[in-house]
């Protein structure tokens, strides 16, 4: 792990573009800034193959060992993915540089590094197309902003587009829409057709080709986490509570991203999920699986490309087949609803299975069991997808007073949320999380206007950047967020920030001590968790004595 | 002599060939590249259950369909919806974002303005003049009665907007920085262009009725007599010139940016994502992943992944497996 120094100073630097086009190279690389390239072990892999990662590459040496032809290869590839992607093609040519982009990126703000402006990042590569595909630019090369691409040009792709988290706040403020996601996205796809990838994500990736989950949890390990937070629950509630595992005939498919079966505060969230299906289950019988095959939502090849998204994701609606069940309930993750929203269907071909179909006839939640006809899922997704986000999922319980909350149990909390970039912006879930919120508990603050909901700032950790060796870039990168929730901390006394989102939950609690700001990170489903009442079970609203962190509810009388 | 002032006459019918034709190539050329993913920037509360709240403000940002992603389509294009967002970052004030929406103001102006000076000199072209080009003359010209001819606000107008416009290319270190010049060229036609469209109607107040006999000659397709092409003003030519090269540039320039923004997937397409299944013209029918079927072929090499369907995954963890399913896929604290 890089060390991060205890003060950062935002140096920012406005060069001309004639300096601008000379491309930063591994000799300008900082420490905290770049990432590790993938080793073959990762994309090399069985279950992972890209092309030429058979060589170790290190980013500081001056030799990448690119393949012979890289050049040939690249241009080529750049040719199809303009034919292959509207998005790419239309901002590589629209962009007029208005600069609206520019200080709405967490990394630029952060960096103060020019490049990091959204323009400038897109203009990396736009510089190339130019070149390569525009009259003018073939004509009037470096006058028409055009440069030839070189090795050099390969090594400040390689440190720019993984210095962003895919979040697409610019890509509100940009008066065309030019996404720099989608830039990044497929010049990233083009940089691992010369067996260019960085590590982190492809450590993930391979993991999840390999055994369905990026922590590379096997079947058993998997079973054996979500069976320690029975156990966990059972010495908090009292209650001897159980869960499915790969089973056939369930109802519903549960899928959460794997961070929830080991990390904190992820866990918290995880025992939030277990309390629900249980009630769920012993009031309404409607019976809730996880599976060992399908047992990641979340999807690093998001980060990555195209193919790589879809090679994680299509195990998901296989398995839904197979196990018949009848839709799909997905956890608490940002990238993950990205996919699941706008990827998935697109990727693959819906399950087939007769439970599913029927299902979606008429998706009312009144066909798995009566108590809960009334509740409709066609009131925003049809048979056509099958997805639901659990809190969504957990609004129309409590609108339909399905379940029962206690409130009171939560008000040692004082919570703001921060929307997850991929929830608010890929997804546009942005009210239900904070109409669970304001019902499970009392004490609800939201941090300033112009950093939450559509407009919210990134974590500074999405898009691949988790990294420890981005450390730096990552404790400025969240430099915003900290500052808004900093805001709320002092004037609400607020004491815990709810994400729904694994990334978040992994490097908030590491940004919070470093900003120094006294304040926990946890997900809404603990919060759901530590109100609902288990009626059903026989819980009475007082018999609980502890939250799911273990901290007495009320104070000693 | 007169012979040659005949390159202004061919001079707008080789422009708008280029234009026209060059606009339509492009727009060809992106229409006929692929739309992969379904990826609209959601800037609004999504289509939900009832009892969530979307405002007709979330309608718009956020569209459930096509209608109201075309409603999107139209707050974009004619009131820079994305823009009036414009805010900027305070890094010394710990964050302090203040507005910046004086960008989306003179955007609006510069651009309006540009369209009512078009529209204004229809009245060259056509006679008599439509009722509705002398209504927004005389509109145009409602506050500036005082002197004569008129002043027309959009004249000066547009061009107080491109000074700002262009200023902060040139005083902010930012704008500077991303600027090439092709962002300064396009000004610099423009305003070339309004410099010398408002001197000829203040300052030289140049004979109009041989302009308008050469403008007619153009959309009538009869060459001019020698002696309106004798009578063009000098600094009438280099407007007229200037107009006619920045329209054959605008194909090769980011001013495409009118017509590409149409084609703006993170805007013009709807939020519907779980309601409507979008097909990839590339990839239609996904039945095993790309990388499993065909794999990456790049110079002439296949690297393709295994894939990881259930009775591999099965053979691989088979006895971790077995294990679940003879507790018959419960799970249950271990006392």
């Amino acid at each position: 792990m890089s060390e991060v120094p205890e003060k950062l100073e935002i140096k920012q630097k406005f060069p001309l573009w004639n300096k601008w086009l000379k491309p930063v190279t591994e000799k300008d690389y900082k420490s905290g800034f770049y990432s590790y390239m993938a080793l073959p072990k990762q994309v090399d892999s069985e279950f992972f193959k890209m092309p030429f990662g058979d060589v170790v590459r290190e980013p500081l040496e001056k030799d990448w060992k690119l393949p012979e032809n890289w050049k040939n290869i690249i241009l080529n590839e750049m040719k199809d993915t303009l034919e292959k992607n509207r998005a790419f093609k239309v901002f590589m040519d629209i962009c007029v540089r208005c600069g609206a982009c520019a200080d709405k990126c967490h990394y630029y703000i952060g960096t103060g590094d020019p490049k990091n402006m959204p323009v400038m990042r897109a203009e990396t590569v736009r510089s190339v197309y130019r070149y390569y595909f525009t009259p003018f630019g073939k004509i009037f090369g470096k006058w028409a902003g055009a440069r030839p691409l070189t090795e050099e040009v390969i090594k400040e792709w390689y440190y720019y587009m993984f210095q962003c988290s895919l979040c697409r706040r610019c890509s509100l403020f940009c008066p065309y829409g030019i996404d720099t996601a989608e830039i990044v996205w497929w010049t990233r796809r083009l940089l691992s057709r010369i067996g260019i990838n960085q590590r982190f994500m492809c450590i993930s990736i391979e993991a999840s080709s390999r055994t369905g989950n990026h922590l590379g949890l096997y079947a058993g390990g998997m079973a054996g986490a979500i069976q320690q937070g029975l156990e966990e629950l059972k010495d908090i509630t009292g209650f001897e509570l159980h869960t499915y595992i790969n089973k056939k005939g369930a109802d519903v498919l549960f899928v959460a991203p794997s961070a929830d079966y080991f990390a904190t505060p992820h866990w918290y969230v995880m025992l939030g999920y277990l309390l629900l299906f249980n009630e769920l289950e012993e009031r309404y019988g409607i019976t809730i699986t996880w599976s060992t095959y399908a047992s990641e939502g979340g999807n690093f090849g998001t980060f990555h490309s195209y193919e790589a998204a879809q090679l994680l994701n299509s195990k998901i609606y296989k398995e839904a087949e197979r196990l018949g069940v009848k839709f799909i309930i997905g956890g608490e993750c940002g990238h993950m609803w990205r996919d699941k929203h706008q990827f998935i269907n697109t990727m693959n071909n819906l399950p087939k299975n007769e439970e599913w179909r029927k299902f979606w006839d008429d998706p009312d939640l009144g066909q798995i069991s009566g108590g809960l006809k009334g509740i409709r899922l066609d009131d925003f997704i049809s048979g056509e997808h099958g997805w639901i986000h659990i809190l969504e999922f957990v609004a129309a319980l409590i609108k339909h007073k399905k379940i029962d909350i206690d409130k009171s149990r939560n008000d040692h909390w004082k919570a703001t949320y921060h929307d997850p970039c991929n929830v608010a912006r890929g997804m546009g879930m942005l009210e239900e999380p904070r109409y669970v919120l304001r019902n499970v508990m009392n004490h609800f603050y939201e941090m300033p206007e112009h950093t939450i909901r559509e407009k919210t700032y990134c974590c500074g950790a999405g898009g691949g950047m988790l990294a420890d060796e981005l450390m730096e870039l990552r404790m400025r990168g969240v430099m915003p967020r900290m500052m808004a929730l900093r805001y709320v901390v002092k004037k609400y006394g607020v004491n815990i920030m709810l994400t729904p989102c694994a990334i978040d939950k992994a490097q908030f609690p590491a940004a919070v001590e470093y900003w120094k700001i006294p304040v926990e990170i946890g997900g809404p489903m603990e919060m759901v968790g530590n109100a609902l009442v288990l009626t059903a079970l026989g819980e009475k609203p007082e018999d609980r004595k502890y939250d799911l962190r273990g901290t007495p509810i009320r104070e000693e009388e | 002599m007169s012979e040659i002032l005949y390159i202004f006459y061919i001079l707008p019918y080789i422009a708008f060939a280029i234009f026209i034709a060059g606009v339509i190539y492009r727009i060809i050329n992106w229409a006929k590249s692929a739309v992969p993913l379904k990826v609209p920037t959601t800037a609004g509360q999504q289509p939900s259950f009832k009892f969530i709240r979307r405002t007709w403000v979330d309608k718009i940002d956020s569209p459930s369909n096509k209608f109201w992603a075309f409603v999107r389509m139209l707050f974009e294009v004619f009131l820079f919806r994305s823009l009036f967002r414009n805010t900027k970052y305070y890094v010394e004030k710990g964050g302090k974002n203040a507005d910046t929406r004086w960008l989306w103001l003179f955007a609006m102006l510069f651009h309006y303005s540009l369209l009512i000076i078009v529209i204004r000199h229809l009245r060259f072209f056509t006679n008599p003049t439509p009722k509705f080009v002398s209504m927004i003359e005389y509109l145009d010209g409602l506050v500036g009665v005082a002197i004569v001819p008129p002043l027309l606000m959009t004249g000066v107008l547009a061009l107080v907007a491109l000074a700002f416009l262009w200023g902060r290319r040139i005083f902010l270190a930012k704008e500077r920085s991303i600027s090439l010049p092709s962002d300064h060229l396009i000004l610099f036609f423009m305003a070339v262009i309004l410099v010398s469209g408002l001197l000829l109607r203040y300052v030289v107040k140049v004979d109009l009725s041989y302009v308008k006999m050469f403008a007619l000659s153009i959309i009538t397709f009869h060459p001019p007599s020698p002696e309106v092409l004798n009578n063009l003003h000098w600094l009438f030519l280099i407007h007229f010139t200037f107009v006619c090269i920045t329209i054959a540039y605008l194909p090769f320039s980011k001013v495409m940016h009118f017509a590409g923004v149409w084609f703006s997937p993170t805007r013009n397409m709807p939020n519907d994502n779980r309601m409507r299944r979008h097909v990839n013209p590339w990839d239609p029918n996904p039945e095993v992943p790309i990388l499993a079927r065909v794999g990456i072929v790049v110079d002439g090499q296949v690297f393709k992944s295994k894939k990881l369907d259930w009775n591999t995954y099965y053979e691989m963890y088979k006895d971790q497996l077995d294990e679940i399913a003879e507790n018959n896929y419960v799970l249950k604290p271990e006392l």
